[in-house]
């Protein structure tokens, strides 16, 4: 075990290991890239639906059972599936990881949207607000704390599990690890998770700053 | 994209035989995963300075890529269910620690200091008072492990393992979809059933919640 | 009770019931004669591992045929992985019997080695092996590893040979599974003996949909290709030749574990590999990839056809 952190550490600072397509350099950007397009893509196609569920109050246990669903869906098969339909391209990937991070984003949201007190939404009814003022200068920003927590989740598993996407030939840090299982080469394998763990935590950091720095001045609970 | 029909009804043997697997390996990593949360989760509720470590910690874990698990557990316990079973548990960890630590904190003061007026030794509080009462936090989180746990054993196919996972490399590397699509409605039909059966389980296991809220 | 023995049985994998059904154990009473690691026995029955691509699968069940017609139980256990995973698991004890292939194997334990005839390749093997693994008379069927270009490829750069990579060095990119990247028989060698620089390497797969895809959509201009893969042909795609015998020959070679290697073991598969054809083998992967057939089926109805199992 110590050898293998030893020989980690070696692999990490080597400067021929960082350059060139096979570098880190490049595949910490493919990981990137793939995963903060798919949670961008998860992002647009949850948000709405969770904050409609969670204004209307329509639609919550369909909500709740296409994040059991979501949780349920086998990653690796969906990725085959439509490996199989579509041949080779980047689509298997997204639609794997989008497929992924959706039900965190539409659960987290209905249920930010759900904990806010009715009586705040009547109070401001009653002030004359619309419905999407109601939305959005009330139910949004009370709600944001727990939106924010299911696009940090989202981020996390789609940062892991990005790894797929080399499994169906293409870069991202999974190439260390689907390479280093052909080659039982165990450093490369360790080189690569820590690499992907270092990743998920820098950026739900980052999230958790920007989260800070957006919402400061607003109250952190509602009721 | 079509289903060939014919295949799944030569195999109906084949795939329950996988679906069995693929399940027993689901659940014994949420078995071993309570039996090792369990414990801790009581130490991070007590001991407050470890709390934050212990789940810190899990978090951690959590964002390793399962596939990387599985390789660096062959050095261990080589191409075996073990290695299966050891990595499932890992992510287990992270949801049943979590709910386990938020169950016993939900537990109100006031409860565990009536049971020390009553003279109730504190190791008795926790199995007959504080546990009970975190059963349904627990309960939640064991649900989200067990199909958690199932929709990842087909990772393991990687390593010759992976229950219907199998049908997955299989289908990949003939072209075959058919026990692709099989492998896949199997996980999430299994899935659901577990979670119904833990549904049954948590209804049985905590009549006091249902008598609470008919009152 | 240790923790691994304590896990392992609490949740006893699927593949323990199968072997334990057996029982007994009593040492060679067949263990005289055929030399080689004496002191196995294959009585408490043999688990085949195989790796992930279609043949090693055939051959795999195909071993399991010969040997349940000589009364050895036996569990394959399909698409482990590569060589560099399986091999291990042999010396650990997860598997006791695998189908190989002499030159790719010999490149594995020994990449500077220099046999390239059949029975040189079989010495060197017997030394290079580790301990505690022997392999057993090579059989009849061959399947080699190929580099292969589509044909407008070879047109376009005037490729017939693995030499004449070398005229293109730093434009051409190779597609193979990832473990070829570092093997004699792969990227290694081709620069050692041919002196060929690809601009890339891509990791794919062992002669499967991903590197066939990527050679059909032009993603890579070499491909890493099986020669039993009936897929060459049918594309019309240009095997080319190997002038230096930078790939060695590559009958299939059972490797199995001293454990296991009794006379019954020796016999059966001895038997089973002056049968099988390199034309057979291939009609038999063309039956699993293409026609859908389980592996298992195919290389049950191939044992009873040619009296290797009764039936």
């Amino acid at each position: 075990m110590y050898e293998l952190f030893k020989n980690l550490g070696a692999w990490l600072v080597d400067g021929d290991q960082w350059a060139g397509p096979d570098g880190i350099g490049h595949r910490l950007a493919e990981h990137l890239q793939y995963s903060l397009l798919a949670t961008l893509i998860a992002a647009v196609i949850a948000l709405p639906l969770g904050l409609l569920i969670g204004h209307t109050g329509r639609g919550a246990f369909l909500a709740i059972n296409l994040s059991s669903f979501g949780r349920a869906l086998p990653t690796v098969g969906l990725v085959v599936l439509v490996f199989l339909a579509s041949g080779l391209s980047m689509w298997p990937v997204y639609i794997a990881l989008v497929a992924l991070a959706v039900p965190s984003i539409v659960t987290n949201t209905y249920a930010g949207m759900s904990a806010v007190d009715p009586e705040v939404k009547d109070a401001a009814r009653g002030q004359g607000m619309r419905g999407h003022q109601v939305l959005f200068q009330v139910e949004l920003p009370l709600a944001m704390p727990l939106i924010m927590t299911g696009l940090r989740l989202a981020l996390i598993q789609v940062v892991a599990t990005a790894t797929i996407a080399a499994y169906v030939s293409f870069g991202g840090l999974g190439r260390y690890v689907f390479d280093g299982l052909a080659q039982r080469d165990l450093v490369q394998v360790l080189g690569g998770a820590v690499l992907v763990a270092v990743v998920a935590v820098v950026l739900d950091l980052a999230l958790s700053a920007l989260q800070r720095a957006l919402f400061r001045h607003r109250p952190a609970k509602s009721a | 994209m079509t289903i060939d029909w014919s295949w799944i009804s030569e195999h109906t043997s084949d795939l329950t035989t996988l679906t069995l697997s693929h399940l027993q390996a689901a659940l014994s990593a949420v078995v071993l995963g309570l039996v090792i949360s369990l414990p801790l989760a009581v130490v991070a509720h007590r001991v407050k300075p470890l709390r934050g470590f212990l789940l810190g910690f899990s978090n951690v874990l959590f964002t390793i890529p399962s596939i990387a698990v599985f390789v660096l557990l062959l050095p261990v316990s080589g191409l075996t269910r073990t290695t299966t079973v050891i990595g499932l548990t890992i992510y287990t960890l992270v949801v049943l620690l979590r709910n386990t630590v938020e169950g016993l904190d939900s537990v109100p003061a006031k409860t565990k200091e009536a049971a020390k007026a009553m003279g109730t030794r504190p190791l008795r509080t926790l199995l007959t008072v504080e546990l009970p009462l975190a059963l349904p936090v627990i309960m939640a989180g064991v649900r989200i492990a067990t199909v958690m746990a199932i929709s990842l054993v087909s990772v393991a196919t990687y390593i010759g393992d992976g229950g219907l996972g199998q049908l997955f490399t299989d289908g990949f590397q003939r072209n075959f979809p058919t026990p692709v699509i099989a492998g896949v409605v199997l996980t999430l039909l299994l899935a659901l059933a577990a979670d119904a059966v833990l549904v049954a389980v948590q209804y049985v296991l905590t009549p006091w919640t249902r008598r609470r809220r008919s009152a | 009770m240790n923790r691994r023995t304590v896990i392992g049985g609490l949740f006893a994998a699927a593949s323990v019931p199968a072997l334990a059904a057996c029982g007994g154990g009593i040492t060679s009473l067949d263990g005289q004669g055929s030399g080689g690691g004496g002191g196995g026995s294959s009585k408490n029955g043999v688990t085949i591992g195989t790796a992930n691509f279609t043949e090693n699968q055939v051959l795999g069940y195909l071993y399991a045929a010969a040997l349940e017609a000589a009364g050895v139980k036996t569990k394959v256990r399909p698409n482990l992985g590569t060589r560099e995973i399986l091999i291990p698991a042999l010396e650990g004890g997860d598997i006791d019997l695998l189908p190989e292939y002499q030159g790719a194997l010999l490149h594995y334990l020994d990449p500077k080695s220099k046999a390239t005839e059949e029975g040189e390749m079989q010495n060197a093997l017997a030394v290079a092996l580790p301990k505690g693994l022997q392999i057993l008379p090579y059989g009849l069927a061959e399947d080699s590893d190929a580099f292969v270009v589509t044909r407008e490829t070879a047109r376009k750069y005037k490729l017939t040979s693995l030499a004449d990579l070398a005229n293109h060095n730093g434009k051409l990119v190779i597609g193979a599974a990832p473990e070829v990247k570092k093997r004699q028989v792969g990227a290694v060698g081709l620069k050692d003996v041919y002196g060929v620089e690809f601009k890339e390497f891509k990791s794919l797969d062992s002669s499967g949909p991903l590197v066939k895809g990527a050679l059909k959509k032009g993603d890579v201009d070499v491909a890493n290709l099986f020669t039993t893969d009936t897929d060459i042909v049918d594309n019309h795609w240009v095997v080319l030749t190997d002038p230096k015998n930078l790939v060695p020959g590559q009958h299939v070679v059972p490797l199995v574990a001293d454990r296991k290697a009794d006379s019954t073991v020796r016999k059966a598969l001895a038997r089973l590999g002056n049968v099988l054809t390199t034309e057979q083998l291939t009609e038999l992967n063309r039956q699993v990839d293409k026609d859908k057939k389980d592996p298992q089926d195919v290389a049950d109805a191939y044992a009873r056809q040619h009296g290797i199992s009764k039936g």
